[in-house]
């Protein structure tokens, strides 16, 4: 079974179930819907994250490059006032972003710790300087996309982009696509020695493995689904701005995967709503709430030592 | 068996979305809303502060025009951070219904604000962002600004640094929208009576690394220099500018941000600096007197720019609902009437250009004893040329 | 460029990195001694400028602002390591990243209600503001020059402490291994407290040092906090001498780079970075 913690199979039922349910007692307040959609698509940017960060071990501030990415290479690949195919221009740009992911990986990959930490976050800060400098790319004050892709597959569609609830639905299956997705990855062989290489790399590398293969494609896979979260992001408002790739949004992502419990993948998206929950509760109550939002971060760090989530594996768990 | 379920569908449909009402605009008695988009904390914060007290002493001071409504302020804050600016649009649009929405600061939210609101049923106020694509190639029927456009503070120092017999100059700023709209303005004035541009720098934003740079203008020796820099960018560059001994020996012209709200931090550093700006809290307009006294009783301190741009936004509501004697629900009555205002500002009065940018005068100031001293009007009623904008 | 813009720009480059030095030596010294990555090490610096600007709004002398300054970071330092710091030798560096990132939520919010969002300047103290005449056009401002030599004062300072005293012995001994100190009976307890609030108080009194010579404004920690970083991650964590040297360099490579293209000088020191971790992994100097 690929949930094998009773915590995270009651914890994804829950969640699974509410959220099926969310746009029926909304439907005609599409604020809510589109705010739960955005938190939807933040949980997989941060499960990828939790990914790289809790399972590969490799700790990047630079993954918010990718995210950015997802939406810019839609804005610069698709004509402006056409409706292009969502599915085929998805597989062009994950495809892409994966080339570049390779590329970039092959440098960043030579180093590790703190020395990986700082070139992936100057790696995407210059990316974003390079974004917010281009004129032909909006610069800073970034794009518009005026036509929202359709979703037809061989010439059936049940999905309407512009309808909130739809956009809905399509980012709740990716957050269940790539839950899926990492999950199987870690199970398989493959992911199972990736891991080894993150609990002891000489161990790993003395048995015969490419320890520098086995990162290099999984940089790749959580680079692409962060471009995946991206390009939901920019479609949502139609929106791209060099600000979604700065090592903050990067950080953002840290603190909830952190926050939710590394490494947990289930933890990234519990980390996620609880973090923009508490975000939303705080900027609702009172103008000083970042005191409040960085006290809150501060209990949580002291007082649970496994995050979130394993604070409810500390109860929930026999 | 079918007609009851057709009625029992009927009641709950209704009394479903009887609560759920989507009428965006209030009718006569209703509170007005009004959503505020600013940012309340970080770098910018000042500005959006000075923003909201602007505004709120404005629809204060403009009770009675309200007909007996009152105002319902919602207040979030963006940290000028556009990746939450359609989410914010969003919840102030769908979710609380606001009449007005006022904001944002940043150019950058603004675009991702106009992305959400334009078109849409509400009224949109930029009492700041000065990007030249807002009454540009974005302008929308429903969104207004009461704040200026990137090229309109800078476009008339080109005549003035003519008039002072400048022929080179070294122009340096950001190198994003307003900085290098900003520089483009003044070079377009500039050389179009002859001048030239001996360099023209744009740093990365926000880098406040100037002191190569002043070493580099020392070395250049143009006539004059002209700049664009705000906030603690501006206060920075003012002072290296006097430490290196660049002040008094190479005009420092710039637009007017040089100088707003940063003066008592430049100090000495700032004497002699003219600069190009649609204020001065000198003006000698009865306006302007009665708005900083009414201010300070209020706040307790003077206010600046920012605040006089919120301010004018809070008045523009005030009198379109007036002339509507209360009754906002018809969005396009509200654009029509807002459209034809004469907006009496402390600024001067001002009309709104067909892309609902202000058609104001621009003043040429000079800071001495620590103050903006206006010596002249550089540019009368100057309307920005809207360059793609298609209303 | 003429030579003597050179020579100019040199100083400039050279003026900008020892200030560069003093923020970063703080944050190096804790993650070399202590493996602390405190990210709220920007903080720090913007305290200091805060501090100084407040008290020489109350007192009007910038030297009895700048000692009272500095000496409240030192205690600020105490208290934050054993109320905080401290519970966290035993956790991962990840739970470290995220308590010092919520500790930039508070200070930047603490900063917002004491102080406000206005930007501030403080004036450059009487005696130290002349200007040394320089080149036909322009002149070298004193307080420039008195920073510079301030930061080469503490720079040396550290020098003698680390290696010539006996902190600077435990310091050395606790970077290189933690358990063998506590084992030979060092109360290693007392000495993560002093070396945090040392580290603290670098950064402060480099925000006070530098409060004259820029804005006083929101988020000027965080503006910094990434330079800092690249510095360190050049020079070799936890080296102060790599701290130094890292500066320097990219003191004057931005300054230089600053005038020669300007557009991109921004990204010049993130590539000078990647190519100086593509040969040497760890840094110039590393341990």
């Amino acid at each position: 079974m690929i949930f094998e913690k009773r915590t995270e199979r009651i914890f994804l039922a829950i969640f699974f179930t509410i959220a099926l349910c969310i746009p029926l007692f909304l439907e005609e307040n599409s604020f809510f819907v589109g705010k739960a959609t955005t938190i939807l698509i933040l949980a997989v940017f941060v499960m990828s994250l939790d990914f790289l960060v809790g399972r590969v071990g490799l700790v990047t501030l630079g993954h918010a490059l990718f995210y950015g990415l997802g939406g810019y290479l839609f804005v610069i690949l698709t004509p402006e006032y056409e409706a292009v195919n969502f599915w085929v221009y998805a597989f062009y740009i994950l495809g892409l972003n994966a080339l570049i992911a390779l590329v970039i990986g092959a440098v960043v990959l030579r180093t590790s710790g703190i020395y990986f930490i700082m070139i992936t976050l100057a790696i995407s800060q210059m990316a974003y300087y390079y974004f917010f400098d281009s004129l032909e790319f909006g610069g800073n004050d970034g794009l518009f996309i005026f036509m929202k892709p359709e979703t037809s597959i061989f010439g059936l569609s049940f999905l309407n982009l512009d309808n909130p609830t739809h956009f809905y639905y399509l980012a709740l299956l990716a957050v269940l696509v790539t839950l899926l997705a990492i999950k199987i990855i870690l199970r398989s062989r493959f992911g199972r020695i990736v891991e080894a290489s993150r609990l002891n790399p000489e161990r790993t590398a003395a048995l015969g493995y490419n320890i520098f293969a086995f990162r290099l494609i999984s940089y790749v896979i959580g680079s692409t689904l962060a471009a995946y979260a991206g390009l939901l992001f920019a479609l949502q408002y139609g929106y791209v701005n060099p600000q979604f790739m700065t090592w903050e949004m990067s950080g953002t992502a840290l603190v909830m995967s952190i926050l939710g419990g590394m490494g947990t993948i289930y933890g990234a998206i519990l980390g996620t709503i609880t973090y923009e929950g508490l975000l939303y509760l705080f900027e609702h109550l009172s103008e000083d709430w970042m005191l409040f939002m960085g006290s809150a971060i501060i209990l949580m760090v002291l007082l649970l030592r496994k995050g979130l989530a394993g604070y409810l594996e500390k109860l929930l768990e026999k | 068996m079918s007609r009851i379920k057709t009625l029992a569908g009927a009641v709950l449909a209704t009394t479903l979305t009887a609560g759920l009402s989507t009428s965006a605009l209030a009718a006569a008695g209703d509170p007005v809303k009004v959503g505020l988009m600013l940012p309340f904390s970080g770098i910018y914060a000042q500005l959006g502060e000075a923003g909201r007290d602007g505004l709120k002493l404005a629809l204060k001071e403009h009770a009675e025009q309200l007909h007996g409504a009152d105002i319902e302020y919602i207040e979030l804050d963006t940290e000028a951070k556009p990746s939450r600016a359609p989410e914010l649009a969003s919840s102030l649009l769908n979710q609380h219904e606001a009449d007005f929405v006022i904001g944002p600061v940043h150019s950058g939210v603004a675009m991702g604000m106009i992305k959400m609101l334009r078109n849409k049923d509400t009224i949109m106020i930029i009492p700041n962002a000065g990007s030249a694509a807002a009454t540009g190639p974005l302008c929308s029927p429903n969104v207004f600004r009461t704040s200026f456009s990137s090229w309109q503070p800078s476009y008339p120092m080109g005549k003035v640094a003519l008039d002072k017999g400048y022929k080179k100059v070294y122009a340096i700023s950001w190198n994003y929208g307003m900085g290098r709209e900003s520089l483009d303005a003044f070079e377009e004035s500039f050389t179009a009576g002859g001048g030239e541009i001996v360099e023209k720098v744009l740093l990365p934003f926000p880098s406040t690394n100037f002191q190569s740079h002043v070493s580099d203008i020392a070395d250049e020796n143009p006539d004059a220099v002209f700049t664009f820099f705000a906030g603690g960018g501006a206060i920075k560059f003012v002072k290296d500018y006097d430490a290196m001994g660049l002040r008094g020996k190479i005009p420092l012209l710039g637009s007017g941000f040089l100088t707003e709200g940063t003066l008592q931090a430049q100090g000495d550093a700032a004497e002699g600096v003219m600069t190009g700006l649609h204020y001065a809290e000198q003006l000698d307009v009865p306006k302007n007197r009665a708005f900083r006294e009414a201010f300070n009783t209020e706040y307790g301190h003077y206010p600046d720019i920012y605040a006089v741009q919120g301010y004018d936004a809070g008045q523009a509501i005030a009198n379109t609902i007036d002339q509507l004697e209360g009754d906002i629900s018809d969005k396009q009555a509200v654009i029509s009437t807002m459209e034809k205002l004469t907006i009496d500002s402390p600024r001067g009065e001002f009309t709104f250009s067909r892309a609902h940018n202000p058609i104001q005068n621009i003043y040429l100031r000079e800071v001495k004893d620590g103050v903006n001293v206006v010596q002249s009007i550089a540019a009368e009623a100057l309307e920005d040329p809207a360059r793609g904008c298609k209303l | 460029m003429s030579t003597e813009l050179f020579f100019v720009q040199l100083i400039n480059g050279l003026q900008y990195g020892l200030l560069l030095f003093l923020i970063a030596s703080g944050l190096t010294l804790v993650f070399g001694v202590m493996g602390i990555l405190n990210l709220a090490h920007g903080s720090m610096y913007m305290v200091g400028a805060y501090l100084v600007w407040y008290f020489v709004a109350v007192t009007g002398s910038f030297t009895v602002s700048a000692i009272l300054s500095a000496v409240i970071a030192l205690g600020l330092g105490i208290l934050i390591e054993r109320v905080l710091i401290q519970r966290l030798y035993n956790r991962n560096h990840l739970d470290q990243v995220l308590l010092t990132i919520g500790m930039i939520f508070v200070f930047n919010s603490l900063q917002s209600i004491l102080w406000g969002n206005d930007p501030y300047g403080v004036a450059v103290p009487e005696a130290l503001s002349g200007s040394v005449p320089f080149t036909d056009n322009s002149s070298y401002p004193v307080y420039r020059i008195f920073a510079a030599t301030i930061c080469i004062a503490i720079a040396a300072a550290l020098y003698f402490v680390v290696s010539k005293t006996r902190l600077g012995m435990l310091i050395r001994a606790g970077e290189s291994n933690r358990e063998m100190v506590e084992a030979l009976g060092v109360n290693i307890k007392s000495l993560y407290t002093i070396v945090f609030a040392i580290g603290v108080m670098l950064a402060a009194v480099s925000g006070i040092i530098a409060a004259p010579m820029r804005s006083i404004v929101p988020g000027m920690g965080e503006s910094v906090l990434i330079t800092c970083f690249v510095v360190v991650v050049i020079g070799g964590m936890g080296s102060i001498k790599g701290a130094f040297v890292g500066a320097l360099l990219v003191g004057v490579i931005s300054t230089f780079a600053a005038v020669l293209m300007p557009t991109m000088s921004n990204m010049i020191i993130y590539i000078f970075m990647i190519l100086v971790l593509l040969v040497k992994p760890q840094g110039l100097f590393a341990k």
